[in-house]
């Protein structure tokens, strides 16, 4: 790449150029100011030229070409250095307009980064910073060390209308006015020197001044006058295409038209003047000096003689004065020269020259401890490498070299050091070594806060222009370049700035930096006045949960007081404060069903549509009435609404949450609603007037609240740092037609609206034909159908307990009202736990709890409750049942807390209109309870078969208080049904000595439980039983008053069914005759720890069912005979006839055969030994012996036993024979029983053990349905021990 | 002693950043750790040398500013450890030790089954083990 054409290069090739010091006076000025500029401005367009072709030569004999050549024109007065302090003022005002300009682009969104990347690459960075550059490149100009500035040449211009021309010019060049540079021998005061006439054409003819050329020509030479006329067109103002004067004047007012007195031929005239004046008077006197100086230099500083001169020479000024600028060097120094012919060849476009001069004076400069004049020597090295396109690392190092040294002269080198600087950055960036670049710009920031804030920026492009570029530096480069502009008060760059950075934020979640940007943007909007985007900004820091609460407070603050400060209320879509849950929302409305209370609506819809189904009108009814109602009133776009009715609320619970530490006050939470009226003849209209059109008036009207079709509830609240509050919203409609939610707004400390517009992204279309799908559907569906108002009836259960025992049976009354004035008829019920709840009938409401559970003497028991039809059916209340008016109506039920833990009782009450005009014919009521049920007493039975009777068992309850304080009476404890009789084996005095049961305390009591069903025999089986059997025993003491429960009443018996149903899927058979239910009844103790719990009398009751009394099978069988005989064997062997009992406890027809076996199947009959030794002691015929030994013989005889047939070979008999069938066959109808003959004969005295029989029975299959394949069909039964004792008699 | 200690995820989002010093400087803690990253990233598609250099975690000094150094550490899971001291004359093998601790402190704090990957840590103990290695690198240092 051609150097020259680098933006380094272009730059180079604007400043260092040739200057020329123009000196005017004051006449040709005004004849200037005609035209809207000075002299000097006049010229100025003219003095770059892009074809010159001049051929030039310098010190070689090789003459070349330039082609583009540019002057710089100064008035003499200006060329010094600038004035510091002015300069900065100027820089601070280009600045400042800068700034005001990138204003117009502020309220612009913040770019996108890759944006920022694309404008980057096509170097897009703000145009003013490169002038900027510039500008702050001229600071440093016409320094008395560098000959570039200092001028070549010197033009004089005379105007004609002058007295005496002539002596005009030689005034014009009088010392005393010329710059310091000239006079005070730093540069040649002897320059090119060219005299211009300027002729006004509007002041007369041209004739005078070409006299007074002509003298010019006489008194300064021919070649170096020249006479420039202009303003001719004198008539009209020329306008000019393209103004070549436009781009150089700035501070132009937009009427003004620059040059309108030049004509075409005056600025060609200008034009030509230029070229001349360039080409063949200022190149040419340059090449002369140059070559010149270059003969001189090389005399005195080339080959080697004089290098080693030169050295020595300055060995010996070593000691000299050793000032910061080192020695003064007057230009007819060598030093001096070398620089300029250096800056002359540069000028001149030939760098090897320059090159080389400025590489010999540099060493010198060294050597002289000239700093600056070293560092500027240095840079220019640099620069002319980079020209030269020679070794790029050279270049570079002379720039760094030049830089450092630079500052190492401290604030004297400060401005050189900037310049150079930006040199260097350019030439990084012309080779794209961006990375590079950006330190330099970080090192160029001086003490000057604005200057470096404007390098801060610069940097962090070349951060981002950079390969890859590093966006993350970009950015904090342009954070502490908005700082320092902001600290300098460029507020509109510092906004600039920030703004940048948000687009590297974009999306990352560096908080800390983004909210301070965010903040700090905000801040300065607001201190612009620009209040709207100040206050966006700011709303995006309003979540700033991480910050701490000081930062939140301050973010907060400052935020509310800037939305003050703007006078209006903002609305502003998702405010971030309070944060919304949106997945928290659900919206609560009631068609056909209404809700009892909020748990009620919360409760999932399948739980209630299962509750209900049997209850409402069949599917198909439903579709035909109500849909096709539905279809021909509603428009097909309503079809999918759901369905509300007027002066009900639809509610809304939404959750709001704060993210921050500091509490922040919510008011004014509604609901955004729309309401359209649809035409009045639809829901006034009958079924039939139907035909099928329906105008939507879908106006939609004003949102605020006082809008008449509906009401909105309004909320206000104060949320507490890190609080989560869930907020119930309803709206009202008033009117009937269609309302749609839309949102909810809300007002943040009192002067921010915000609001959130529910999105309507996920919706189900509710195609499920009919019936209404779950409750979700609908629920993200936020259009309603308005419908005219209908009764709605409103229930409550009371006294309701919250928390209870178990077994608590309780009275409870529903409560069911109808506010409005049309009767409800149709009424229906259903509960979801039978066995907690249970209707009552409308007699108990009155009847006192708990007297109407006793035992009436009077009343036969038993009588008034069938729990067969207490299935789980709908409860149909009484017809003619309306509810209307304000007269309650109320309907008795029975509670009782079945098991402990935590239940919800659901109840659905269903009714229809009395008035079947609406929509909706038909509503339910949906109740939901929760409670909390402890355990209390804890029972159990266990039933063992009695010894000693065929039917009786025996009974261990065992009743354990599992509360933690509560102390209980056992009352009562009864059997169910008639079969049963039961009746303790110690008085309740012994089972009880305390009366009551403590907490904690277990007890248990033995009881007697006798099977009193008729039994058909095969010998009797006419006879009937039809005695009262006492199925009731008191557990308290006898005499206390309490009465006896009667277990057939209405709540006892009806829960004892639910229980009964419960407890059979646990328990193994159904219909098994053999088990047996047991209800205990207890009271709690008046206690003073819980007094709330036992105030009203209360009777707890506990229901154990299905207690098997069959152990071993369906059969049961008792062998009865002697236990104790007497018989002489000498006489003969003894014959004993024994009984056997059997009785078949099952449904079934059982088939029974008894197997006697002379031989021993199992362990378990007497060893052998045994008999001879209980036999044998004579001493111990006399009768009952002890059997306990024979028992343990018996225990270690087990261990043989257990493999039979080890000891006993088939061979030996045992010592009694059965007599008698072998195997006996009985046929057993159920629940009879039968007597079977046994005999055994006995050859010896002893102890027997007759358990030798099997026992196998076999049962009918019955028709009982699929219950009959659990139960065993038949089995094997061993015999059981019976001792039978005998003794040789006497 | 130790100013800051980051970790950083591997979509350069902010997983953890603690700051040791009194004063309120969290912002430009933060955008020293935010601004490395850039030469993390450098550091990790020019790596200057293969072969012994291929997995080392350990990424050294990347940048001096004027008064803190910033060490950069790169697990294979390319989640990055920022480490900003102000001591001038560190030696390598502290930083490596360090940052080898520091390792083992992540990977336990990550594997806790209710760390939720990409979020940022919010375990006590993390940042318990933290303070007392970034404690105990003082030590050492002075010593």
């Amino acid at each position: 790449m051609d150097p020259a054409k680098t933006p380094l290069g272009q730059m180079l090739l604007d400043e260092i150029t040739p200057v020329v010091m123009v000196l005017s006076t004051p006449l040709v000025e005004e004849a200037c100011f005609k035209n809207g500029f000075s002299f000097l401005q006049m010229l100025t367009p003219f003095c770059s030229f892009h074809n010159i072709d001049v051929p030039v030569r310098t010190a070689s004999d090789q003459p070349y070409r330039l082609q583009k050549f540019k002057l710089r024109l100064f008035y003499a007065s200006d060329v010094r250095k600038p004035d510091l302090e002015v300069a900065k003022e100027h820089l601070k005002q280009v600045i400042t307009e800068a700034g005001e300009k990138e204003l117009s682009e502020l309220s612009l969104d913040a770019p996108e980064i890759s944006h920022v990347l694309e404008s980057s690459e096509s170097g897009n960075t703000p145009s003013w910073l490169q002038f900027f550059n510039k500008e702050l490149i001229r600071v440093v100009s016409f320094s008395d060390h560098e000959a570039f500035d200092h001028p070549v040449a010197c033009l004089l211009a005379v105007s004609s209308k002058d007295e005496q021309p002539i002596n005009r010019f030689v005034d014009l060049f009088n010392t005393n006015k010329l710059p310091s540079l000239l006079n005070d021998g730093v540069m040649d005061p002897k320059i090119l020197k060219h005299y211009l006439l300027v002729h006004d054409n509007q002041d007369g003819p041209v004739d005078r001044a070409t006299k007074i050329l002509a003298e010019m020509r006489g008194t300064f030479g021919t070649s170096d006058c020249a006479l420039l006329c202009m303003n001719s067109s004198s008539d009209s103002p020329v306008k000019h295409e393209d103004n070549p004067w436009a781009s150089y004047n700035s501070n132009v007012s937009p009427g003004q038209d620059l040059g309108c007195f030049l004509n075409i031929d005056d600025v060609n005239e200008i034009k030509d003047l230029m070229q001349d004046l360039s080409s063949k008077h200022i190149i040419p006197s340059m090449e002369q000096k140059i070559r010149v100086l270059n003969q001189q230099v090389s005399a005195t500083r080339k080959g080697f003689r004089n290098q080693i001169k030169n050295l020595w020479w300055r060995k010996g000024k070593e000691d000299g004065v050793d000032s910061i600028n080192g020695p003064m060097y007057t230009f007819s120094s060598t030093e001096s020269q070398i620089r300029v012919l250096g800056d002359y060849a540069f000028m001149l476009r030939d760098y090897e020259l320059a090159l080389s001069n400025y590489r010999l004076i540099s060493t010198d400069y060294k050597l002289d401890k000239a700093w600056k004049r070293y560092a500027a020597v240095q840079e220019m090295m640099g620069l002319a490498y980079f020209m030269s396109d020679q070794s790029r690392k050279e270049a570079e190092y002379c720039m760094e070299n030049a830089f450092n040294t630079y500052l190492k002269l401290g604030s004297s080198g400060q401005q050189n050091a900037t310049r150079c600087g930006l040199w260097w950055v350019e030439m990084l960036k012309t080779r794209d070594q961006y990375k590079e670049a950006a330190p330099v710009y970080f090192r160029i920031c001086g003490e000057d806060i604005l200057h470096s804030a404007v390098m801060l920026e610069q940097a962090s492009y070349c951060y981002l222009m950079s390969k890859p570029s590093m966006l993350r530096k970009f950015g904090f480069h342009l954070v502490l370049s908005g700082d320092r502009y902001n600290k300098c008060d460029q507020v509109k760059h510092a906004i600039r700035t920030y703004r940048s950075v948000l687009s590297v934020f974009k999306g990352t979640t560096w908080s800390y930096i983004k909210d301070h940007v965010h903040f700090h943007i905000g801040q300065w909007y607001a201190s612009l006045g620009m209040c709207d985007v100040a206050v966006k900004h700011m709303l995006e820091i309003l979540a700033c949960g991480h910050q701490s609460k000081k930062t939140q407070e301050l973010f907060l603050g400052d935020f509310l007081q800037i939305v003050q400060k703007t006078g209006r209320t903002f609305e502003v879509s998702k405010l971030q404060l309070p944060v919304i849950n949106i997945s928290s929302l659900k919206v609560i409305f009631e068609d056909h069903r209404t809700f009892g209370s909020l748990s009620a609506a919360n409760t999932k819809e399948g739980l209630w549509h299962s509750l209900e189904e049997e209850m409402l009108p069949s599917f198909s009814a439903a579709k035909t009435n109500w849909l096709e109602l539905q279809s021909k009133l509603i428009s097909k776009n309503y079809r999918d609404s759901n369905v509300c009715v007027e002066g009900e609320a639809v509610k809304v619970n939404i959750e709001f949450s704060n993210p921050l530490q500091i509490s922040i006050p919510v008011s004014g939470v509604t609901l955004i609603c729309k309401h359209s009226p649809s035409t009045s003849e639809v829901t006034s209209g009958t079924k039939n007037d139907i035909d099928g059109k329906c105008e939507e008036l879908t106006t939609s009207r004003d949102l605020s609240s006082d809008n008449s079709s509906f009401l909105v509830s309004e909320v206000d609240f104060l949320l507490g740092g890190g609080e989560t509050t869930m907020v119930q919203l309803s709206v009202t409609p008033r009117d009937e037609g269609t309302l749609e939610i839309l949102g909810v707004r809300w007002k943040l400390s009192g002067t921010i609206v915000g609001f959130h517009n529910f999105e309507f992204s996920h919706v189900k279309k509710n195609t499920a034909k009919g019936r209404r799908k779950g409750k979700r559907s609908p629920n993200e569906n936020f259009k309603f159908l308005v419908t005219k108002s209908i009764p709605k009836l409103q229930g409550s259960i009371h006294p309701f307990p919250e928390k209870t025992y178990a077994g608590d049976l309780r009275h409870l009354v529903l409560e069911l009202r109808n506010s409005s004035e049309i009767p409800v008829k149709n009424l229906k019920m259903k509960i979801s736990h039978p066995r907690f709840l249970n209707i009552g009938s409308p007699e108990n409401i009155k009847s006192e709890f708990p007297s109407c559970l006793m035992k009436i003497d009077s009343v036969p028991s038993g009588a008034n409750a069938n729990p067969s039809n207490m299935s789980d059916t709908v409860f149909l209340f009484p017809e003619g049942t309306s509810v209307q008016g304000v007269t309650p109506f109320s309907w008795p039920l029975w509670f009782r807390a079945a098991v402990p833990g935590d239940i919800s009782l659901y109840i659905s009450i269903y009714y229809e209109m009395g008035d079947i005009s609406s929509v909706i014919r038909y509503r339910t009521l949906r109740l939901q309870y929760n409670l909390q049920v402890l355990p209390s007493l804890d029972v159990s039975f266990q039933i063992s078969p009695s010894p000693l009777r065929l039917r009786e068992f025996l009974v261990r309850m065992d009743v354990v208080n599992k509360t933690a304080s509560e102390s209980f009476q056992v009352n009562q404890l009864s059997s169910i049904g008639s079969d049963w009789e039961i009746s303790l084996l110690q008085p309740p005095e012994t089972i009880f000595p305390s009366l009551s049961l403590m907490a904690g305390q277990a007890i248990s009591c033995f009881l007697t439980l006798k099977n009193c069903r008729r039994i058909l025999t095969f010998e009797d089986t006419g006879s009937s039983i039809s005695m009262p059997i006492r199925s009731d025993i008191k557990l308290v003491p006898q005499g206390s008053e309490d009465p006896v429960y009667n277990m057939s009443s209405e709540p006892l018996v009806n829960f004892h069914h639910y229980e009964r149903q419960q407890q059979e899927f646990s328990h193994e058979p159904l219909g098994d005759l053999n088990t047996v239910d047991f209800v205990l009844i207890s009271r709690p103790l008046q206690s003073d720890t819980n007094a709330s719990f036992s105030d009203p009398p209360h009777v707890m009751s506990h229901h154990a069912c299905h207690c098997s009394t069959a152990s071993t099978g369906p059969i049961s069988w008792l062998v009865d005979g002697p236990r104790t005989l007497h018989h002489d064997f000498s006489a003969s062997f003894c014959e004993i006839n024994l009984k056997m009992h059997l009785y078949n406890s099952s449904g079934a027809t059982a088939f029974v055969r008894i197997n006697t076996l002379d031989y021993t199947v199992t362990g378990g009959q007497l060893n052998p030994l045994s008999v001879v030794q209980s036999v044998t002691p004579s001493d111990n015929q006399a009768g009952w012996h002890d059997i306990t030994p024979v028992n343990e013989v018996k225990v270690t005889s087990n261990v043989t036993g257990s493999q039979p047939g080890k000891s006993l070979s088939l061979g030996s008999v045992s010592p009694y024979i059965w007599s008698g069938s072998s195997s006996t066959n009985v046929h057993l109808e159920p629940m009879s029983s039968a007597q079977i003959p046994l005999q055994i004969c006995v050859f010896s005295p002893g102890i027997y053990d007759l358990s030798n029989y099997v026992l196998h029975w076999n049962l009918l299959p019955e028709d009982r349905g699929g219950q009959d394949e659990t139960r065993q069909p038949s089995g094997k039964c061993l015999g059981y021990t019976y001792y039978l004792t005998v003794l040789q008699s006497t | 002693m130790i100013v800051c200690v980051a970790v950083v995820g591997h979509q350069n989002n902010p997983l953890y950043i603690q700051s040791f010093t009194e004063a309120d400087d969290a912002l430009k803690l933060h955008h020293i750790v935010h601004c490395s990253l850039d030469v993390v990233d450098e550091r990790v598609n020019n790596p200057k040398k293969s072969g012994p250099m291929l997995n080392e975690t350990f990424l050294g000094l990347l940048y001096p500013t004027d008064n803190y150094k910033v060490y950069g550490y790169l697990t294979n899971t390319k989640v990055k450890f920022i480490l900003v001291t102000t001591d001038l004359d560190v030696r390598d093998a502290d930083v490596r030790n360090f940052f080898r601790k520091f390792h083992t402190a992540y990977v336990d704090a990550v594997s806790n089954p209710f760390h939720v990957p990409g979020k940022k840590i919010t375990s006590r103990i993390f940042a318990e083990r933290v303070s007392t290695i970034v404690k105990s690198f003082g030590l050492n240092s002075a010593g």
